[in-house]
């Protein structure tokens, strides 16, 4: 039943209804008509420039825009007369007129939209006797060009770097046939080089760094997975070609991520042929690390491992984890140090306190969760802390996307002076440090704080009950009691207020959802539940302990005072990350293993180092910041190195034969996952949504039952505060990220300290 | 940066003025430009700052307007008009004399830095054909032997006189003429208010706001069958009808002196000899529609014009006459002009409001209408100056008066501006529905040298021109509309026999190509084309499948253009390869019959 207020049109002689305030092209393409359009692209300002989607109205003396256009009862629209059919041809002889059919060396050739329009819709012959218009090409940035020759000015790119981005680094320069685009540093762009311009270019005009001139897009196959960088997940489409990624980009739109990618999401993927790139096991010898095969190298992890297990006990070895391998990966590496060593010493660098949040929602957590959809769907936006342009790119375009198509409301506290400020309607600046102060104050109504803050605080209470179903979204600055206090606050706001606690990396959150905790089994089950140890301990084969092991930071002091014998380390280098004096070694431990893409800082300290793939040549899992799971999908493999997962299954093959725990009988990631959904709480999700290829929200909810602790040491989670720039360890070496000289601006003592 | 201090208090008075800051721009730019011969990047970051843009916006806006530029011009910029009034009466003669004068070419500047060159789009002298401008001064009537007295005094460091008034606005009247709106020109000091007011003037502002309710002024309005004279001819009662009532912005009032339509030069003398005119007249809109703010948007090259106005405004401001509570009858109206920077496209009311607004001259979508989402999102009417002029002695001697001097549905009386081959060029103010015919042979003197008549543009030269045998029609919206036509803008352009068509329609694609914003395929593209295919075809190089073609590629642009520019375009390019096909057909032969090829200067 159509409602009321709908709109009932008819297009080409059937009847369409459509809510008030549609577009006619919008309309048509719900009946499956396709109305041409370059200028028209949905969320973006309207232009009725390029003149393609001309249509037949009845009562219109002239042909109208179906792309401003709206609906209205009773309105007849043809899409497909002569009139119509002569006019798009029209157009398309107006644009071919100048621009360069250079298609067969193209980028954009086989996909490219003037091609196929003119396929569709054009005339069969050239009728353009005069010059063409000559401009020559231009290097915008080590990943933007620009040929203007080949621009036909739909402006799409101006718009969503002004209205999208908010960068606003494209304006169109002269005027008339002589019109170009222009960039904001007269010959170069100084910009956040999302390249969304790219990717968004409906022809040639604007093409990639990294990708220009290499292949046909028919040539390569196309592999959609979760961009491995921060932790918003976003899905990135991987091209390649002879088992060579070429190109990242969003094509098919399927994300939740939608049209968005940020520098590090379409230009960081060239890690991955790095010349540094490890291609065989090393092991030290005469204290030397010198390539050895994987047989000897896991051979010789897993005897050492054995024996000092029996030397100095299980407790003697340490498991430090990584934010960027797969959920099934993490879950073996639980399962390797928990069921077959026999110690909860296993940690990885936490950059969110999702267990705080889970702890102090409770039940609540599935209905209370923030997935980047409702953050676009929100009314009011509350955001504490944090940089999201230069940390969570995603959350940020969510958030200009809600104020810009919704009109949404932001609300800031931090203590920087962020770019999203812009866009704010409130911003209470507290002092370094002072997020946490004011939540409390927002919580418990009292506290000692500047009455200058309290004013403005109180003012933003006022302003936030009035509100319904706010957003919560906050960074690193609040942990532990903050964020029961920012729970305890957000509960007394009208609605259901959802909550995203903002994590540093691509898995930060499916590694504290894994259990990669020193305190918590997966599912953040606590170690003191007899009933959680059993379940875990029955599918490992093994008796859990229910004994608090050290976190990252007790690990490494251990290992300095002699207390740790055994450190394993899998894609993280906490040398950098926690800033450890590595002059002796890593203290006195006498076995360091690391699994990693590059000799990291740690790992040039290692006995054993194995190389390891990386996201984008593996399958598996992955859960955003937000708690959404989706695929992580193989797109090329790097000959010599493993997976962590088969790295860490051989390793417990081994160590069962040295008489340590059972070896792993999941064989691959997809019978590791189907575990997981069965016992991980809040992973029990649809998986025909997940092969499907979308998101799945996960929700783990606490069994602590109101005796979370919430006592966390202010030390043991923080944010590397990367930049759009920098991508911990591993944006070293994306070149192309490198080569930006926005980049270099951006590497501050602070991010190079721990990158 | 440190400015002059002129200039600093120029811009401080701009920060100020409007509502949105970025509106300053363009005026912040022409002024900066006055002051240092070009705008410098320092200037371009120094106006960033002020307004809160980044140096991108500035530039994106600056690359927009051809007045505006970013290199160092000569002292005197020399700014020569081959437009088609100027073009029949010698302008490309003038600019050929010009150039070797001086040994520079379109857009060069001589060595010693004293003169800079270039090729213009029409100036609105065309009464006054050929015409130049030096800086802002205007020339007209230019002959070789004046030319050179001019670069004479120039090259001495002296101004010679320029032409004010704009030459055939003040002459004997022809008895034919009804002077209403003009009815002060040739008065001694017709600008100033003492003179206006000695003359009836504030009379009908005093009575609408007075004595008459906003309604009962729009009613006045409608019955004078005034009809918008930018050349739509829209009523303008109906249109003041359509600002709603209630608003919760503020309302505006826009008066459109952003006058290019070449042949066109009437918006130009009303206002330099007739301010207070335009003064009393938009106040008048003001109290209609219920507005308090208006602003006057003139063209760039009119700069003379501008202070004329400014000094008007403050004669007004201290008479009371603006400002609060105006002649005690507590309405407040203010008002102020805003320079243009060269863009035709400007003229065109949504993209003026978008050039108001600090930005390039790009027409927006519509709806929303302007009379309901207009400039900074508010309700605005929109008049251009000849017809806002027309309000006041319709308010004060009644729409009736009014209506009864013009013909049915077409009210009052407008300003004809007849150049080309006529013997007495000139502005002359005749009823609605004067004979086209006697305006030609009469009123204007006929034909020059006594030879015939061959072409009329007759309103400006987007419309289709008319034969020599299609004159016998009376001058107004619906008359000419029925021959096929439109009364446009009034600028009448008469052609004779010797006229090459196929120059004419080249020259004339070369203005539109020159003036398309570029925001819309079919025009950008469209006109480039065609300018460039009738250059080709006009030097010899066509073909017999080029004519059809010519046709029927204005005609693809004919309607499906986002405004009325590209139909402008197509219009009169249609009608003369129609009508003169046999001129086309007659180039075939590898050159022009009418005159030795005219290679035209421009380089875009």
């Amino acid at each position: 039943m159509a409602d009321s207020t709908e709109v009932t049109l008819k297009i080409d002689g059937r009847d369409v209804t459509v809510p008030p305030g549609t577009l006619v092209i919008e309309a048509a393409r719900r009946m499956g008509i396709e109305v041409p359009s370059f200028c028209y692209f949905p969320g973006l300002s309207l232009q009725a420039a390029c003149r393609m989607c001309l249509v037949e109205v009845e009562k219109a003396p002239k042909l109208q825009t179906a792309c401003t256009l709206v609906a209205m009862p009773g309105m007849v629209v043809r899409t497909s007369t002569p009139q119509v059919h002569q006019a798009r041809k029209a157009m398309l002889e107006f644009l071919l007129a100048n621009h360069p059919l250079d298609c067969p060396v193209c980028d954009k050739g086989g996909e490219c939209e003037l091609q196929d329009m003119v396929f569709t819709y054009g005339a069969d012959k050239s009728r353009f006797a005069e010059e063409k218009r000559h401009k020559p090409e231009q290097k915008w940035s080590e990943a933007v060009y620009y040929d203007a020759p080949r621009c036909i000015l739909c402006f799409r790119c101006v718009r969503v770097c002004d209205e999208g981005m908010d960068v606003k680094a494209l304006g169109v320069g002269m005027r008339g046939s002589q019109s170009v685009i222009i960039p904001n540093g007269e010959d170069h762009l100084d910009c956040e080089e999302c390249g969304m311009c790219i990717d968004i270019c409906p022809v040639g005009a604007l093409t990639s760094g990294t990708y220009r001139y290499k292949t046909r897009p028919w040539e390569m196959s196309y592999v959609s997975t979760v961009c491995t960088h921060c932790s918003n997940g976003c899905k990135t489409t991987l091209s390649v070609r002879n088992n060579e990624i070429l190109r990242a980009n969003n094509r098919d739109l399927s994300g939740f991520n939608k049209d968005f990618l940020c520098t590090k999401g379409r230009f960081g993927f060239d890690f991955t042929k790095h010349p540094e790139r490890l291609r065989l096991p090393l092991v030290r010898r005469n204290g030397k690390l010198l390539p050895s095969s994987w047989e000897d190298a896991l051979a010789e992890a897993s005897r050492r491992l054995a024996e000092i297990h029996k030397a100095t006990g299980a407790d003697s070895i340490g498991f430090i984890g990584s934010n960027h391998t797969t959920n099934e990966e993490n879950y073996l590496l639980g399962l390797v140090a928990r069921g077959a060593i026999g110690t909860n010493n296993l940690d990885h660098h936490r950059t969110a306190d999702y267990a705080s949040l889970i702890a102090a929602l409770g039940e609540n957590s599935p209905a209370a969760s923030l997935t980047m959809t409702q953050v676009y769907e929100a009314d009011a936006v509350l955001l504490i802390g944090d940089d999201p342009t230069e940390q969570n790119p995603l959350v940020a375009w969510q958030i200009r996307s809600a104020i810009r198509h919704r009109g949404a409301r932001l609300h800031i506290i931090n203590s920087k002076s962020i770019k999203l400020l812009r866009k704010a309607k409130d911003f209470v600046e507290v002092p370094v440090g002072g997020e946490a102060n004011a939540i409390r104050w927002l919580a418990e109504g009292h506290g000692q704080l500047d009455p200058n803050i309290i004013e403005r605080l109180s003012r933003l209470r006022d302003t936030l009950q009035k509100e319904s179903n706010v957003a919560i979204v906050f960074g690193a600055e609040l942990i532990g009691s903050a964020v029961r206090d920012l729970v305890k606050f957000g509960s007394s706001l009208p609605g259901q207020t959802r909550y995203m606690a903002l994590g540093d990396y691509s898995n930060s959150r499916g590694a504290s959802d894994m259990g990669m905790l020193p305190n918590m089994l997966p599912g953040y089950a606590s170690l003191s539940d007899a009933k959680a140890r059993d379940k875990f301990g029955n599918l490992w084969g093994a008796k859990l302990s229910d004994k608090p092991g050290l976190d990252a930071r007790g690990m490494l002091a251990a290992a300095a005072n002699g207390k740790l014998d055994a450190l394993y380390v899998v894609g993280a280098n906490p040398v950098k990350t926690f800033g450890v004096d590595a002059t002796d070694r890593l203290g006195k431990l006498s076995l360091l293993i690391v699994q990693d893409l590059f000799l990291t800082e740690t790992a040039m300290l290692a006995d054993i180092v194995l190389p390891a793939s990386s996201a984008y040549e593996k399958n598996g899992t992955a859960a955003n910041t937000a708690g959404e799971l989706q695929q992580v999908r193989k797109g090329a493999d790097v000959m010599g190195t493993r997976s962590d997962f088969d790295i860490l299954r051989i390793l417990s093959h081994q160590l069962a034969q040295q008489g340590l725990g059972q070896a792993i009988r999941l064989r691959t990631p997809e019978a590791a996952f189907e575990e997981i959904r069965q016992s991980v709480s809040g992973y029990k999700v649809s998986m025909a949504t997940h092969l499907l290829g979308e998101a799945e929200a996960t929700a783990p909810v606490s069994t602590a039952n109101g005796n979370a602790n919430f006592d966390v040491p202010a030390s043991a989670i923080f944010s590397s505060h990367d930049t759009l720039f920098t991508s911990g360890t591993l944006g070293r070496y994306c070149t192309m990220i490198q080569s930006l000289p926005e980049a270099a601006e951006e590497r501050t003592p602070e991010v190079e300290a721990r990158s | 940066m440190n400015l002059p201090p002129q200039l600093e208090a120029k811009f401080q008075v701009l920060e100020n003025r409007y509502p949105v800051k970025r509106s300053a721009l363009i005026p912040m730019l022409i002024y900066s430009q006055d002051q240092f011969g070009y705008v410098s990047d320092d200037m371009i970051a120094e106006i960033a700052r002020r307004l809160d843009l980044n140096t991108l916006q500035v530039t994106e806006t600056m690359e927009y307007y051809s007045m505006l530029r970013r290199h160092r011009a000569g002292k005197y910029h020399v700014q020569v008009c081959t437009n088609v009034s100027c073009m029949l009466r010698g302008g490309n003669k003038l600019y050929e004399f010009v150039q070797k004068k001086l040994e520079i070419g379109h857009k060069q500047t001589t060595e010693d830095g004293i003169f800079s060159l270039e090729e213009v789009e029409c100036i609105g002298a065309c009464t006054g054909a050929p015409a130049m401008q030096v800086n802002y001064d205007f020339y007209e009537n230019l002959t070789i032997e004046r030319t050179t007295q001019i670069f004479e005094a120039l090259e001495l460091g002296r101004g010679p006189e320029p032409s004010i008034p704009i030459s055939g606005s003040i002459k004997p009247r022809h008895p034919a003429e009804v002077p209403v709106i003009s009815r002060l020109f040739g008065i001694k000091d017709s600008h100033k208010l003492d003179v206006y007011v000695a003359n009836d003037g504030y009379k009908g502002m005093e009575r609408a706001l007075k004595e008459l309710t906003p309604e009962q002024v729009v009613d006045e309005v409608k019955k004078s069958n005034l009809r918008g004279r930018g050349g739509a001819g829209f009523p303008t009662g109906m249109k003041w009808s359509f600002v709603p009532k209630e608003s919760a912005k503020p309302k505006y009032v826009l008066c459109n002196a952003d006058e290019s339509e070449p042949g066109t030069c009437k918006d130009r003398p009303l206002m330099e000899l007739m301010p207070h005119q335009l003064i009393e007249g938009i106040v008048i809109a003001g109290r209609a529609v219920g507005s308090h703010q208006g602003y006057i948007y003139i063209r760039g090259e009119y700069r003379y014009v501008l202070d004329i106005m400014d000094g008007a405004l403050e004669e007004a401001y201290k008479a009371g006459y603006l400002g609060k509570n105006i002649l005690g009858s507590g309405f407040d109206f203010d008002l102020v002009t805003h320079t243009g920077a060269g863009a035709y496209e400007c003229g065109e009311e949504s993209a003026l409001m978008e050039s108001l607004e600090g930005k390039r001259g790009y027409p927006r979508i519509r709806p929303p209408f302007p009379a309901v989402v207009g400039l900074y999102g508010s309700p605005t009417v929109i008049n251009n100056v000849e017809t806002l002029s027309a309000a006041p002695e319709i308010l004060r001697r009644g729409g009736e008066w009014y209506a009864g001097l013009g013909s049915p549905k077409n009210g009052g009386t407008r300003l004809f501006c007849i150049s080309g081959h006529v013997k007495k060029p000139g502005i002359y103010e005749l009823p609605m529905g004067f004979s086209l015919r006697r305006m030609i042979e009469e009123v204007a003197g006929g034909m020059l040298d006594g030879r015939k008549l061959k072409a009329v543009i007759p309103g400006g030269s987007s419309c289709p021109l008319l034969k020599a045998d299609e004159i016998d029609i009376n001058m107004d919206y619906d008359s000419v509309a029925k021959a096929g036509s439109m009364l446009g803008s009034g600028g009448l352009v008469v052609i004779d026999e010797d006229t090459c068509m196929v120059d004419l329609a080249r020259r004339i694609m070369h203005f539109y190509a020159h003036e398309s914003c570029g925001w819309c395929i079919p025009c950008r593209e469209g006109t480039g084309w065609l300018r460039k295919m009738l250059d080709r075809f006009h030097s010899g190089a066509g073909t017999a499948e080029d004519i059809p073609m010519v046709a029927e590629l204005a005609k693809n642009m004919l309607g499906k253009t986002f405004c009325p520019l590209g139909d402008a375009a197509a219009m009169p390019t249609i009608s003369i390869v129609n009508k003169w096909r046999h001129e086309f057909e007659q180039h075939l032969t590898g050159k022009c019959p009418y005159r030795p090829a005219d290679v035209l200067a421009l380089t875009r």
